[in-house]
């Protein structure tokens, strides 16, 4: 089994939201689970940040949480993403897009120079 | 934005912490379960699925630890920990909490009640516009020792011209206003020049702050400017009053404004009169010399007081060319705020230096009580050091426990302060409370600011030292619980030590204040004034209005009075003065027979006392030769004059004074000297004698009548019954004459000793604190020492010691300390005494007799306080006492 990497800092949260855009509404169990899907199960997703990320998203207004029942029955806590948590995916993904791309540009800049 | 909302609600969940544990712990449990869901549904057996979800989770506890540090503050969470851990303690203790609570709350209440005081008086900024560029124009004439004298006209307007420094200058001049039309009132007023509101910067509350133009010239009050207070109470709060005529010493006068509520006297010195209203005028005129304007200027913006000195003194030296009167005076300049608090700043600083001592010695005792109770709680503190509990944050536990005793104690202090400012406004004397308008009024945020100060202040000073003593505990020692004797050892009773000889210093040091001061006070009262203040009553009735415009009509009406009031059963007799011989001096030159022309700058003067017959028999001052006035000397008779011993002395040293001749201005006829009086302290038991010359009403060559009527009632009666009836034969005379300032001459001489009594008061109130707080912290030290050598005690009347020896042992042991505090507050004392000696009358600062005496209280008060525990000690029951744990 290859070492899964660890989801670097200040990447969770853009994650958490993008994940509640896409599922809606879901607790943290589901939102860890499908960060480790969609990495292709590269990624590992350490419980003991997610829920203080959680807690801290909520504090500051971009998701909100409430409890109810799951599809088999269970009681969980869930969260779904607010009108200002919409915007800051928005605005983060953008600012992810932009850092990604120059990196990208400054990485291949520097092969041709080579 | 974002992260103020998170700290908000971080702040709330503070508050529901136990609501918040349960909601985590249920969102990880159902965590859990849809982990272990899912694995089951992967295959697993149930066993292995509970065993893989937990195992991925992690520790639950470090998660749960992680999710408390995000929701709330962890900081504050801790604090709040110690917070009420240090509530439960206090509770625990409540005497302990009573008697550190009290003693800090006197120590605290004390300061801030006199930094109240102070702030009122000397911090407080001025209520006009740029005060710091407001002067008081004052003069001096230093080779004959005069200083704040009032100007002369001339002098102003010459210092006016020839001053570029100044902005602007206004003048104002005292006066005495009688309102007619309805009850006759007479009331303190200013004849004021139209831009001194302007030039303080304050508006009417209606109408305008200045006169109309060309006002200044005239002589007459035409205008008049109204305060609130007299707007109140004569007018009814009339707001159409501006533009209405009333009557003011017998003429018709305009309303052209009122001045808001609150418009303070600040401008002028604290001892002078407060106004009721202003009036225009009178203007000043180039040739008159008489003394009686006041004056504030306001400097240009970046022109210094020096530069304004320096011009103003160019200018009286080409004055003194034209007017050689003036000679040898000069201007003396003061910024407003020296001169409105200068004369109570140092007694305000002397009795803030006492209560910092009380609440020194405070601190001390409480540090004293903490150090005992840190000794009790050596075990506590070994559990928890053992356990693991940091250093500091045991400090900080201790800190935030000291924290909460000094925050209680401000509070209660603060309650104490508004008290003590109310109680300090009723002994000040009036010219403390001019200056310091709002002295005594309720608590305002710059008091309370200090008085949170102080409470932080007094934690670190009594808390700090015993909070680290008590957190680091010789672990092992304390432990195995080794005679708490040992465990709390050598270190901590030599800090004990030195705290009580330090307050018993310091109370020494107040105690020696408040002797002096008592020696001051009871020498003041045994002064000889040179009259007989007892039952003699004195009352103002000004004769204003035209009906009293010839000294004739101003005879006769007091010829009446005297007579009317001489009548009444009780009366022994009666008289008439300008000037009562006590609170003041209005000097006046004049010129004797022999030097008829003194060169200018040489000119003698004395105070001018104009009486009616009877003065010298109504106020018992003995004539030492000659004869007293009499009915014949009346303005037809020739001008006769009454010295007093100073005058003839230095006028006519070894001669015989009866019978020279002497008068105040040239064109005046000469009067001769027909008696000689003993000195009279006119102005105050501390200003000695001087020249004073007494001339018989009837002869004043100058429209200034005599108003201060006096009698004196026979033995057994007291003179203020009188107050009545004399204002009823006032008014059987003339309905229209004002009569005030009814008051017994013991009144008005206990008015001169107000400000020594006041710092006696004040500081005897520190000392009697300082030698209770002092005697406890004795007490404290001894009984706790004599509790922890309980065992040795026993051991030795085990061993034979008699209860003599005992009492000797724990009683020397104490009187150690306090001699040894004793000698080093004596030290101390004769060091600050000397601050009090402008204070002090009849007493040196280093008076022999009040330092034994007050060595020796504080001796006899430690005594007393070693006793007690000593007595316990002596009878200890040594079976007891060595079984003691």
């Amino acid at each position: 089994m290859s070492p899964k990497l660890d989801v670097w800092q200040g990447t969770l949260a853009l994650m958490v939201l993008k994940t509640l855009q896409t599922l809606g509404p879901l607790h943290g169990y589901g939102i860890a689970r499908r960060i480790e899907q969609t990495s292709g199960d590269l990624l590992s997703v350490n419980y003991g940040t997610l829920y203080p990320a959680l807690l801290k998203l909520e504090q500051e207004g971009s998701i909100s949480s409430d409890w109810g029942v799951s599809d088999n029955n269970r009681k969980a806590k869930y969260y779904r993403l607010t009108r200002a948590g919409r915007k800051q995916l928005e605005r983060e993904a953008q600012d992810w897009e932009q850092a990604t791309a120059i990196l990208a540009r400054f990485l291949s800049a520097r092969r041709e120079s080579a | 934005m974002r992260s103020l909302r998170a700290w908000l609600l971080r702040f709330t969940n503070l508050f529901r912490r136990r609501a918040n544990e349960a909601d985590f712990s249920a969102e990880l449990d159902s965590h859990l379960e849809l982990h272990i869901a899912d694995n089951l549904r992967a295959g697993m057996s149930p066993t292995e699925a509970r065993r893989q979800a937990l195992l991925r989770l992690g520790g639950i506890e470090p998660i749960k630890e992680l999710h408390r540090e995000r929701r709330g503050l962890p900081f504050f969470d801790s604090f709040f920990q110690d917070l009420r851990f240090a509530l439960r303690m206090l509770r625990k203790s409540p005497g302990f909490t009573a008697v550190a609570v009290l003693t800090l709350a006197l120590g605290i209440g004390a300061n801030t009640a006199i930094f109240s005081a102070v702030y009122a008086s000397l911090l407080r900024p001025l209520p006009f516009k740029d005060p710091g560029r407001l002067v008081s124009i004052m003069k001096r004439n230093p080779p004959r020792g005069w200083v704040r004298n009032a100007n002369s006209a001339a002098e102003l307007l010459a210092w006016r011209a020839g001053a570029r420094a100044w902005e602007d200058v206004a003048t104002w001049k005292q006066k005495s206003c009688v309102l007619t039309g309805g009850n006759p009132e007479e009331l303190p007023c200013e004849g004021i020049s139209g831009n001194l509101f302007s030039l303080l910067g304050v508006p009417a509350l209606y109408g305008s702050n200045t006169f109309p133009a060309s006002e200044d010239k005239s002589a007459a009050a035409r205008f008049t400017i109204l305060s609130h207070a007299l707007w109140k109470q004569r007018f009814g709060a009339d707001e159409t009053i501006v533009g209405r005529v009333i009557r003011v010493n017998g003429s018709d006068v305009v309303v052209v404004g009122v001045m808001p509520a609150g418009f303070p006297h600040l401008y002028a010195a604290p001892y002078l009169d407060v106004p009721d209203l202003w009036v225009s005028g009178p203007g000043l005129t180039p040739q008159n010399t008489w003394n009686d304007y006041y004056a504030v200027g306001r400097l240009r913006p970046g022109s210094s007081l020096q530069q304004a000195q320096e011009e103003m003194d160019n200018a009286s030296i080409a004055l003194e060319q034209r007017i050689p009167e003036v000679s040898g005076w000069r201007a003396q300049l003061f910024p407003l705020r020296v001169l409105i608090s200068g004369d109570t700043r140092l007694a305000l600083l002397v009795l803030f230096g006492a209560a910092t001592f009380v609440l020194l010695i405070a601190c001390v005792n409480v540090a004293n009580l903490l150090l005992s109770r840190g000794a009790a709680r050596a075990g506590e503190f070994a559990v928890r050091t053992a356990l693991g509990a940091a250093k500091a944050r045991l400090v900080r536990q201790v800190l935030v426990e000291n924290l909460l005793i000094s925050f209680s104690a401000g509070g209660l202090g603060i309650l104490l302060a508004v008290l003590g400012a109310r109680g300090l406004a009723a002994v000040a004397p009036a010219y403390l409370l001019r200056s310091a308008p709002g002295l005594g009024a309720a608590v305002n945020p710059g008091i309370l600011g200090f008085a949170i100060l102080m409470a932080l202040a007094t934690t670190l000073l009594f808390g700090l030292v015993p909070a680290i003593h008590t957190a680091s505990p010789r672990l092992v020692d304390a432990m195995k619980q080794v005679s708490r004797g040992a465990s709390h050892s050598v270190h901590a009773r030599r800090l004990r030590a030195v705290l009580v000889v330090s307050e018993i210093a310091l109370a020494l040091v107040l105690l020696a204040g408040a002797g002096l001061m008592a020696r001051t006070l009871a020498a003041l009262v045994r002064v000889n004034f040179g009259f007989e203040p007892g039952h003699v009553l004195a009352v103002r009735v000004p004769l204003v209005g035209v009906r009293y415009s010839t000294s004739k009509a101003q005879s006769e009406f007091w010829r009446r009075l005297i007579a009317s009031v001489e009548a009444l059963p009780g009366v022994e007799c009666a008289s008439v003065s300008r000037g009562l011989p006590v609170g003041g001096w209005a000097g006046q030159s004049f010129a004797t027979a022999e030097n008829p022309h003194p060169p200018a700058g040489q000119v003698p003067d004395a105070n001018y006392i104009v009486v009616g017959p009877d003065y010298f028999r109504v106020l018992h001052i003995p004539l030492r030769r000659g004869r007293a006035f009499d009915a014949h000397d009346t303005q037809a008779a020739p001008h006769v004059a009454i010295v007093n011993e100073e005058l003839a002395r230095s006028q006519w040293p070894g001669q015989d004074p009866l019978g020279k001749r002497l008068h105040p201005v040239e064109d005046f006829p000469w009067m001769t000297v027909v008696g000689v009086a003993a000195n009279v302290l006119t102005q105050g038991p501390e200003g000695g004698a001087h020249p004073e010359l007494y001339v018989p009403f009837e002869q004043y060559p100058f429209v200034i009548a005599p108003h201060d009527f006096v009698l004196r009632a026979v033995p057994g009666m007291d003179p203020a019954n009188f107050a009545r009836s004399v204002e009823e034969q006032v008014h059987r005379i003339d309905r229209d004459l004002p009569v005030s300032d009814v008051q017994t001459l013991d009144q008005a001489v206990a008015a001169e000793r107000r400000d020594a009594r006041m710092v006696m008061a004040l500081l005897a109130g520190f000392a009697g604190l300082a030698l209770l707080l002092s005697a406890v912290g004795i007490y404290s030290v001894l009984s706790f020492s004599v509790a922890q050598r309980t065992r040795e005690i026993g051991m030795r009347i085990a061993l034979g010691a008699q209860n003599r020896d005992i009492l000797r042992l724990v009683v020397g042991s104490g009187l150690r300390l306090a001699l040894l505090g004793i000698s080093i507050g004596v030290a101390a004392a004769l060091a600050l005494t000397r601050l009090l000696s402008d204070f002090l009358f009849g007493v040196q600062p280093a008076d022999p007799v009040t330092f034994v005496a007050v060595g020796a209280t504080l001796g006899a008060c430690s005594l007393l306080a070693c006793y007690v525990p000593a007595h316990r000690a002596a009878r200890l029951d040594p079976l007891v006492a060595l079984r003691y744990e």
